[in-house]
């Protein structure tokens, strides 16, 4: 604004600005959170630190997580899917039937991510280039995909446990290489693929600049309809993803929708400062957001706290987070303006 | 360092501001700055951006609140907490922001925050209807009391937001740069409405940095740099020459600095191009590499519409040709394929990323550029952020900056260079200064016409007269959705422009010395 400000040099910041920048970013709270809470729970209850525990948070919290991360795409890009758990749903009952009528597991894993991507193009396609609202479409296939997972086998569930193809499943889902579960090592590789998707592919930036600024974004030759397209049948593709961990998990393919499931994703996602406006935010803050709500319940399960409470507890830390994340912007500005 | 007025004119002193200081992060926005304001007065406030003038426009209003200093309204000192105590106290402020309910109408907007009631205490809405008429007839303005201010464009909004502010019980209004989006028809009946409220008695305070307007109405001019008072003058005791002096604080020999650059090969070609909705009719012409082709016309001309046309923002039929191949239109990155740089008009809606740091604002434009196989380069992008900084003057602490906490000078400037970076064929900049102080619009005259030099066919749409006249080497005037009239340079001023603009009729300028072109052959379908 003034002769104080000076030209700009394009250097990266050092380790040292990284951490100052890593508790100044959006998700601080969330992370500090984190860690308070934990330290109380490991004094609480020492079992909560320990190796079992915490990979029983990443087990029961993967299918959350999966989904959270195409979560994360959607709303960087301006964006809200409501659908992705009945969309889950769906297609786990589409992998059901793929493995009860005797399909080997890889192509009845495949079957699901399509089903889950195809399910994730009807949203992008009607948002997108039929130009409905977001908002009115994925409330619409909420009931629909439901529907559709009650249709397909007419209200029942499909038990996949005498199924040939369960032992490599319950292997994939609930195995471990040494001591490091299977589904941990599937996760983070999920993550680094999203974050590196997000941060250094032309298909990430535009994501950013639609949820910017879309005018600005069209106009700078950005083909929006088809990333908004896309970036819905990547929330199909996690969905697919996650109903066979859930599926996994339960051993059996059920047409009942897991209705916690989106509180607890949009909230991670939120938790970890992707803003519901658009335009920033990222997947380590999910991870962020995913942790601390599954540190949470594990946290009720441990101090024997009624599982009633858990519900009441995450939508409260939800509003809480973000309203913290508003109070902290507003107090650094109003402090660094008294700094001057 | 001030220099007081002589005499006291016009009224009664209505504000006084004393040694105003006012810091925001990293900025020391205002320092020891005073300001005087009487009734019956247009009391110019000028600068560059980042003077601090909107900063003080703002503490008057009661937007901010200041560090030091005091404000005096009627000699007794108040603090305005909020703008709600400023409006109170009759300081009313129009900004370039608009502040306008897109989804009400045009009366709601008017009389926000108090709508005529009826008896019952229902909203009176016949007699809001008749207020608002009632208000709009003042400014000249047509438009239904009925409209929803969605619907209407950007200046018309202005007017209403312009209505809002004179129907209340203003004592002090404060425009700033109210103006910048408004055709210079629009801006001469403010300036004449402006002219009679202060004979009524209100006081003015204008911010600007327009020098016509500071001459037209206002009786002194306070001018601000780097948020200190450099001098309080009266008007038009004091010259243009020595306003701007003291602006930019060095002297600016010649302004647009318009230089002699040959035209070369035709490299647009236009045929018959017609927007679907009407706004402008089958329009012919073809521009030269080289060449700055000024355009000119009201708002509603349909001046803006033919460039959203060729940077393939809206459909349109017809024939483009970029340096012999034909164009498909409306889609942005076929005409960004076939070498259309375009630049909107409307920078906060559709030019840049506000919650992006301005190394993204730069390279969303420049995935061609930094991406293979879609995987961006962030060294490259570093390398090529760090080199357009430099070489188009952005003023900022570094590229992770957030662009929406710069100056309008230096986002345009990121706009513009994202643009020109890629050596378009053709530049097709819809208002490249709106919004922009003295010292980067010139800085951007530099720029456009170094993209001149280079090669490039530039297109300037401009609402500005002046800046058509002092940049253009050919001006076209669009008159109801055709160009009915053009110029070469030295052949137009400002008067015979505003003839066009508002008749479609060609009539010469009186000659002078004029350098004009003899290549600048194009054809204008009439």
């Amino acid at each position: 604004m003034t002769a104080t400000a000076a030209k700009a040099s394009p250097k990266r910041p050092g380790p040292g600005r990284s951490l100052s920048r890593l508790l100044q970013s959006r998700y601080a709270g969330a992370l500090i959170s984190l860690l308070v809470i934990s330290v109380f729970l490991y004094f609480y209850q020492p079992v909560f630190l320990t190796w079992p525990n915490l990979m029983n948070i990443v087990k029961s919290n993967s299918v959350a997580f999966i989904l959270a991360l195409g979560t994360t795409f959607i709303v960087i890009s301006g964006s809200v899917d409501l659908s992705f758990g009945s969309a889950t749903t769906a297609a786990a009952m589409i992998f059901g039937l793929l493995l009860s009528a005797g399909l080997p597991l890889p192509f009845a894993i495949l079957g699901a991510i399509v089903a889950g991507a195809l399910l994730g193009a009807i949203n992008g396609a009607l948002v997108s280039y039929a130009r409905i609202s977001f908002f009115v479409v994925t409330l619409g296939t909420l009931s629909v995909f439901q529907s559709a997972a009650l249709i397909m086998n007419d209200g029942g569930s499909i038990s996949v446990f005498s199924q040939p193809g369960f032992k490599a499943l319950n292997t994939f889902v609930n195995g471990s290489v040494g001591s490091v579960p299977i589904i941990l090592i599937v996760d983070l590789v999920l993550l680094l693929i999203a974050g590196f998707v997000l941060r250094f592919t032309a298909f990430g930036r535009a994501l950013y600049a639609i949820g910017s600024n879309p005018e600005a974004a069209r106009l700078n030759g950005i083909n929006v309809k088809l990333i908004l397209f896309l970036v819905f049948v990547i929330s199909g593709l996690t969905a697919g993803l996650a109903s066979v961990v859930q599926v996994g998990r339960l051993t059996v393919a059920s047409p009942e929708v897991d209705m916690n499931l989106l509180l607890t994703v949009l909230a991670a996602v939120l938790i970890g400062g992707t803003a519901m406006t658009g335009g920033e935010g990222g997947v380590l803050g999910t991870l962020i957001g995913i942790l601390f709500l599954g540190v949470v319940q594990n946290g009720l399960t441990l101090t024997g706290v009624s599982s009633f409470w858990q519900g009441a507890l995450s939508g409260g830390i939800l509003i809480f987070s973000v309203w913290l994340g508003t109070m902290r912007g507003m107090l650094r500005s109003r402090k660094q303006a008294q700094l001057d | 360092m001030t220099a007081p007025l002589a005499a006291p004119r016009a009224g009664q002193v209505l504000l006084e501001a004393r040694g105003i200081g006012k810091s925001f992060p990293g900025v020391r926005a205002l320092d020891n700055v005073d300001l005087t304001i009487r009734s019956g007065e247009v009391h110019a406030l000028t600068g560059e951006n980042g003077s601090g003038k909107s900063t003080l426009s703002r503490v008057i209003a009661g937007v901010h609140q200041p560090d030091a200093g005091q404000i005096l309204i009627d000699g007794a000192p108040v603090a305005l907490a909020s703008p709600a105590e400023a409006i109170a106290r009759g300081i009313v402020m129009i900004s370039q922001e608009l502040t306008l309910a897109p989804t009400l109408s045009v009366a709601e907007n008017i009389f926000m925050g108090r709508l005529p009631r009826t008896r019952l205490g229902t909203v009176d809405w016949p007699r809001l209807e008749r207020d608002a008429e009632a208000a709009l007839a003042r400014l000249d303005v047509h438009v239904s009391p009925l409209a929803r201010v969605s619907d209407l464009g950007l200046e018309l909004q202005q007017e209403v937001e312009i209505a809002r502010a004179l129907s209340t019980e203003a004592r002090l209004l404060i425009l700033d740069e109210a103006t910048s989006s408004l055709s210079e028809a629009a801006t001469r009946r403010l300036l004449s409405l402006v002219a009679q409220e202060r004979d009524k008695g209100m006081a003015i305070l204008m911010i600007t940095h327009r020098m016509p307007e500071i001459y037209a109405v206002s009786s002194v001019a306070t001018v601000l740099r780097d948020g200190h008072l450099i001098s309080t003058v009266p008007i038009p005791d004091t010259t243009e020459d020595q306003l701007v002096q003291q602006m930019v604080g060095r002297e600016i020999g010649d302004y647009y600095a318009k230089r002699d650059i040959p035209a070369g090969e035709i490299v647009l070609e236009i045929a018959d191009l017609h927007a679907h909705d009407g706004s402008f009719h089958p329009t012919s012409l073809t521009v030269r590499r080289g060449e700055i082709l000024g355009v000119a016309g009201l708002a509603g001309s349909g001046k803006a519409e033919l460039a959203q046309a060729l940077g393939g923002a809206i459909p349109a039929r017809g024939l483009v040709q970029v340096a012999g191949q034909p164009l498909r239109l409306g889609h942005p990155g076929r005409a960004i394929a076939a070498g259309i740089g375009y630049v909107p008009d409307d920078r906060k809606g559709a030019a840049i990323l506000p919650v992006r740091n301005i190394s993204e604002n730069f390279s969303v434009a420049w995935t061609d550029l930094l991406a293979r196989w879609g995987i961006l380069s962030l060294r490259k992008q570093d390398r090529e952020v760090g080199e357009a900084i430099h070489t188009y003057g952005v003023v900022a602490a570094s590229p992770d900056v957030m662009i929406s906490t710069l100056s309008g000078g230096n986002q345009q400037k990121v706009v513009l260079g994202r643009i020109f970076r890629k050596a378009p064929d053709v530049l097709v900049l819809n208002e490249p200064t709106r919004g922009v102080d003295v010292g980067a619009k010139s800085e951007i005259y530099r720029m456009l016409q170094d993209a001149a030099e280079a090669g490039a066919a530039v297109i300037v749409i401009s609402s500005e007269l002046p800046e058509i006249l002092g940049i253009a080497d050919r001006i076209a005037v669009f008159f109801e959705g055709r160009f009915t009239a053009e110029f070469n340079r030295g052949e137009a001023d400002e008067e015979a422009l505003a003839h066009a603009a508002v008749t479609g009729e060609r009539r010469l300028a009186p000659p002078q010395d004029h350098r004009a072109h003899s290549m600048t052959a194009g054809e204008i379908d009439q």
